[in-house]
């Protein structure tokens, strides 16, 4: 019997410590915390994660705000974590990818106290108004690259020597069809044929934003039939594209942020949305208090899409491809051309 | 029809050879440990492993020969959990299996947040395998098979020995022998004063190491950097070319470059696609042949006869 | 006299069953109180016991219990210790961590431990199964998909009255997820093509097969706003929320768990106590001895199949009629594997399976939870969940412990004696 009350006994202590309720470890120290989840494909993506990330820790410098962030492993981590972001006292949640469109949504509906933000996530009327979507004008920078690619690869391919051939042929490499990797294709597509009527463009959907050996072999087969720049909208499966194009000594077009590092010699120029920004953009706004609902779209006109730096290139890039693309620059701001933003408005 | 006819030409063999080696490597493995008598579904558990040690390595030494070291061995010892839970301490081996894979994911997650700061991707490695590739002077001339075979990379080299000496191992020699009994008459060979625990664990081991060089594959040498996922399933697609190879390293070679040819055929064929068909048909190709194939060729393909079944010795004490 | 004493044992079941149910419906639903309930209901039982069979032997029959109880206990302790050691070797305080991590799981979170569980119930159960028949029916997630697909599809267009109307789409949907199944099972017989290998490519065709149906039904670009998502479902098709009756609990909780409790339970009943059942664990145990007896081996594989098929189908239905609403098309839930653990770790009891895939969704709430609050990897969750796997089913550890342990305070005993 006495063995018994023992174990009775232990197991209430144990039970007690373990369901005690945590302490709140420093949340009273320092600003507001602003949070983000990303989502399945994590940080170190060197794309949407890594910038939505970069965002918040300029607003932990400059706004002196706590940053948190929260991966998740599956789609049915999502709403869990939102909503036990907002219940922990978030000032701001940020939603990073298309993905969570439908998590961050229900759970902003359920928290009006907390503002929330959604990268490349869009609104539609009655959605709750402590959401704000961050779309990006991927088709503007998609066209520029496909402007860029366009004409090295047919009437500029001795600017680069050893790198381009005379098949008139490039590709792009997706990861999962969502709307932003849509747009940076049908764009870059478009941009392509503006300047290159006869160009060939080939496009394969890897269903993937995570499985590099798939974007690898993707490339490659674009390769083998001739491409010589090969642009992708795949997030970690567009690494394995670059490092196909690395070996191979073809030209790759980097994507979301600047991937020139990824392999100098490789990738001429990125088409890049200013995630960071906008992602600042968002936290300064709730900061200050003048956080707005509905979508803000991020363009050219803004300069918060645009290529990036030709790094080593820019010497060898023709002052004539460059004029070309600021005239393109120009055009759109203008609002001189429209570009498709689906693939219905294109045909293949 | 021409553009189409376009698509079966070397880079579509050079292309299966490169999708197939891991698959490969791995099913070789599986079909050893599992002719001694150890079921193993731990494979892509074990890869991932393999691929993760081996960038570590290679960062901390610079050389990838020594991330590939580091990949083989890490595959190995780890492995050797698997032994351990299913011959000495006598678990399921379905559920050793299930656990290390679990295992896999947890460990290198974590460690990746240790040493990187962040899960998801590691950085890039200086170098990779794939800057050693390097051709054998006069066989790489012929035609079609001399840039297939001999202008490879390394651990693609290393998969044809491999595939040579586990030919030879199980059907030339007395350790293959003994594996070979281990797995169909496990008291046969007691009796006769080997020890079926050591040849086990030995089956084991060597999986083990051949997953590990099919993880390194994956992280160093087809790519720069590992990333959570990258093995995508490859270790159960082993599984199932080491069964439709009918329990033989000649056939599971087989099986591999089997799914690799179906898979880079699938990539082509997308390519060459003029109409708007949805990507998802397409990859659901290599799949659908792996279905037929294994309905319609192996029948005859039977497990050893004490596969997965425990043998335990009873000590007098 | 006589009446009474079977009226007695009568009562005493009914108030068992009653309070059992009350108690698991509001502990399920983040009434903690409940449990005294099933506390009750253990007691009752207990002295149930005592009138029916008599002290003594229920006496012993609380011991039994206790026994089968250590393992488990004791694997989940050894591997709290080794994650400890774990978290005090990279330096994290194991103090904070175990204790968000229980927080999160069973109490805060609890409402999420609960619908991470309700899939894996059920894909559990069509795993076991599998298992009890001496098949490995990997493939479990591609029969999730087509229930889903199913279940997304009819809760579209169906709308009858809704008590009819849900019991229809699970009918119809599970029994499409079945349907599906029943290929490798064929194969399996006919061609003797191994089940391993079939399902698990059936499971990536039903995977990619996935998105072409989510693009046809509402979710395609070029026509709706909500793209890569199909249109949500009728309403009234909606599984009923805890919250309608028990106004304290989740706003997301359904009654889907529930369901899988009945479920576990009707197979529990099927595989141990049918003519069926019987025909699937002598298959499963040693197929000629079952050839002998007059059992079709053939027909026993396919039923199991088609039963996990059907199981594996529920679980879909559960989640689109229950949480999601929708299909997504990225949806990579990743309870086929995860049924697998359960599964095993339950050693394939369906009883059991409620709890281990209980312990699996708390852990997993709680790790979210616990790398949300204190910054610790929420990796050490996957870690932890691998050795409870391995220290409770590796059973011969406690045994060749206990003889050492025997054997030692014998040789102690003997030389005492000496």
């Amino acid at each position: 019997m006495k063995k018994v009350l023992l174990v009775v006994l232990m197991v209430c202590l144990v039970a007690g410590i373990a369901f005690a309720r945590p302490g709140r470890e420093g949340a009273s120290t320092g600003g507001a915390v602003m949070a983000m989840a990303t989502d399945v494909g994590g940080l170190g993506d060197k794309s949407f994660n890594d910038g939505a990330y970069q965002g918040l820790l300029l607003a932990r410098d400059r706004l002196g705000a706590q940053v948190v962030v929260v991966e998740s492993k599956q789609q049915t981590d999502y709403i869990p974590n939102l909503t036990g972001l907002a219940e922990d006292g978030a000032r701001l949640v940020v939603a990073v990818g298309f993905l969570m469109e439908e998590a961050v949504k229900e759970t902003a509906t359920h928290n009006p106290d907390t503002y929330f933000a959604g990268i490349d996530i869009g609104t539609n009327p009655g959605d709750p108004s402590n959401f704000q979507g961050v779309l990006f004008n991927e088709h503007e920078c998609g066209y520029l690259a496909g402007v860029l690619a366009g004409l090295l690869t047919q009437q500029y391919a001795s600017a680069i020597p050893g790198k381009l051939n005379s098949q008139n042929t490039i590709g792009v490499v997706l990861g999962m069809l969502v709307p932003a990797v849509e747009r940076y294709e049908v764009g870059f597509i478009a941009g392509a044929r503006s300047v290159n009527p006869t160009v060939n463009v080939i496009s394969v959907t890897t269903d993937s934003f995570t499985d590099q050996a798939r974007g690898k072999e993707a490339a490659l087969a674009m390769i083998d039939q001739g491409a010589d720049i090969v642009f992708h909208a795949a997030g970690q499966t567009g690494l394995g594209s670059i490092n196909a194009c690395d070996e191979r000594g073809v030209l790759a077009i980097g994507v979301d942020i600047d991937q020139n590092a990824v392999a100098p010699n490789t990738v001429v120029t990125s088409a890049m949305k200013d995630i960071v920004q906008a992602t600042y953009l968002v936290a300064e706004s709730v900061a200050n208090g003048t956080f707005a609902g509905g979508t803000q779209v991020y363009g050219i006109d803004r300069d918060a899409v645009g290529l990036a730096p030709f790094h080593g290139f820019d010497s060898q890039i023709p002052q004539a491809v460059k004029d070309r693309i600021a005239a393109a620059i120009a055009d759109m701001k203008a609002g001189r051309i429209r570009i498709p933003t689906s693939r219905a408005e294109i045909n293949r | 029809m021409n553009t189409f006819l376009a698509i079966f030409n070397a880079d579509l063999l050079v292309s299966t050879i490169r999708l197939a080696t891991p698959i490969a490597l791995a099913a070789i493995g599986a079909t050893i440990c599992e002719r001694s008598g150890i079921v193993n579904i731990a494979m892509e558990g074990i890869m991932v492993v393999g691929a993760f040690m081996a960038v570590v390595f290679t960062f901390l030494s610079g050389s990838p020969w020594v991330g590939l070291v580091a990949g083989i061995l890490g595959g190995g010892i780890f492995s050797l959990i698997h032994g351990a839970a299913t011959i000495s301490l006598h678990m399921d081996h379905t559920v050793s299996g299930a656990v290390l894979n679990i295992l896999a994911l947890g460990v290198t997650r974590y460690l990746m947040i240790l040493f990187y700061g962040h899960p998801g991707t590691t950085d890039s490695i200086p170098i990779s395998l794939k800057a050693y590739q390097f051709a054998i002077p006069g066989l790489s001339r012929i035609p079609l098979l001399g840039p297939l075979l001999f202008n490879q990379t390394p651990i693609v080299y290393l998969s044809f020995l491999i595939l040579i000496a586990a030919t030879i191992l199980m059907g030339k020699t007395k350790t293959g022998l003994h594996i070979r009994a281990a797995g169909e008459h496990p008291l046969a060979l007691e009796t006769i004063g080997v020890s079926v625990y050591k040849i086990r664990y030995l089956g084991v081991f060597i999986s083990g190491l051949l997953s590990g060089a099919a993880g390194a594959y994956l992280s160093i040498e087809n790519a720069v950097s590992f990333s959570e996922g990258m093995t995508s399933g490859k270790g159960f697609i082993a599984l199932a070319a080491m069964i439709s190879g009918g329990w033989s390293p000649i056939g599971a070679y087989l099986a591999a470059l089997f799914f690799g040819f179906a898979d880079a055929l699938q990539i082509r064929f997308q390519i060459m696609s003029r109409v708007r068909i949805p990507a998802e048909i397409f990859i659901i190709f290599p799949y659908v042949l792996c279905i037929i194939a294994v309905a319609g060729l192996v029948r005859r393909s039977r497990a050893p006869k004490a596969d997965g079944k425990d043998f335990m010795i009873e000590k007098s004490e | 006299m006589n009446n009474s004493k079977k009226f007695l044992p009568g009562l005493f079941l009914v108030l068992i069953i009653v309070f059992l149910i009350l108690g698991a419906i509001l502990y399920l639903a983040a009434y903690f109180w409940g449990f005294f309930l099933i506390l009750l209901a253990g007691i009752l039982y207990f002295i149930r016991q005592v009138i029916t069979l008599g002290p003594a032997e229920a006496k012993l029959n609380v011991k039994l219990m206790g026994k089968k109880l250590m393992v488990p206990v004791v694997g989940i302790l050894c591997s709290m210790i080794l994650a400890i050691l774990i978290m005090i070797i990279t330096g994290y305080d194991p103090l904070t961590v175990l204790k968000s991590l229980f927080y999160g799981g069973f109490i805060r979170n609890w409402h999420v431990s609960v619908l991470n569980a309700t899939p894996l119930i059920f894909t559990g159960l069509s795993i076991a199964i599998g298992f009890k028949a001496g098949l490995f029916n990997i493939g479990a997630e591609g029969q999730y998909y087509i229930g889903t697909m199913a279940a997304t599809y009819l809760g579209l267009k169906l709308g009858l009255p809704p008590f009819l109307s849900i019991v229809l789409i699970y009918l119809i949907s599970a029994s499409a997820a079945a349907a599906y199944n029943i290929f490798p099972a064929v194969l399996k017989v006919k061609t003797g093509a191994h089940e391993v290998i079939t399902t698990m490519m059936f499971a990536h065709i039903a995977r990619y097969l996935s998105p072409i149906f989510v693009l046809a039904n509402g979710g395609d670009p070029a026509t709706s706003t909500h793209v890569y998502v199909t249109d949500e479902i009728i309403r009234t098709n909606f599984l009923p929320y805890f919250s309608s009756f028990l106004p304290e609990a989740n706003y997301r909780l359904h009654i889907g768990i529930l369901i899988a409790l009945i479920t576990a339970v009707a197979i529990n009943f099927f595989l141990n106590r049918s003519k069926y059942g019987y025909e699937i664990r002598a298959v499963g145990a040693n197929a000629d001895a079952a050839r002998a007896q007059g059992i079709s081996v053939g027909r026993n594989i396919i039923l199991a199949l088609v039963m996990g098929g059907f199981l594996a189908g529920m679980a879909g239905v559960t989640e689109t009629l229950g949480l999601n609403h929708k299909m997504f098309q990225n949806l990579d839930a990743g309870y086929g594997f995860n049924g697998i653990s359960v599964a095993l770790l339950a050693g394939n009891h369906p009883i059991g399976i409620i709890f281990t895939s209980l312990l699996w969704g708390a852990l997993d709430a709680g790790g979210q939870y616990m790398s949300r609050t204190t910054g610790v990897p929420g990796a050490i969750v996957e870690i932890i969940k691998g050795m409870i796997l391995f220290l409770i089913v590796a059973k011969y550890i406690y045994s060749w412990a206990g003889n050492r342990l025997v054997s030692r305070r014998k040789a102690r005993a003997e030389e005492g004696l000496a």
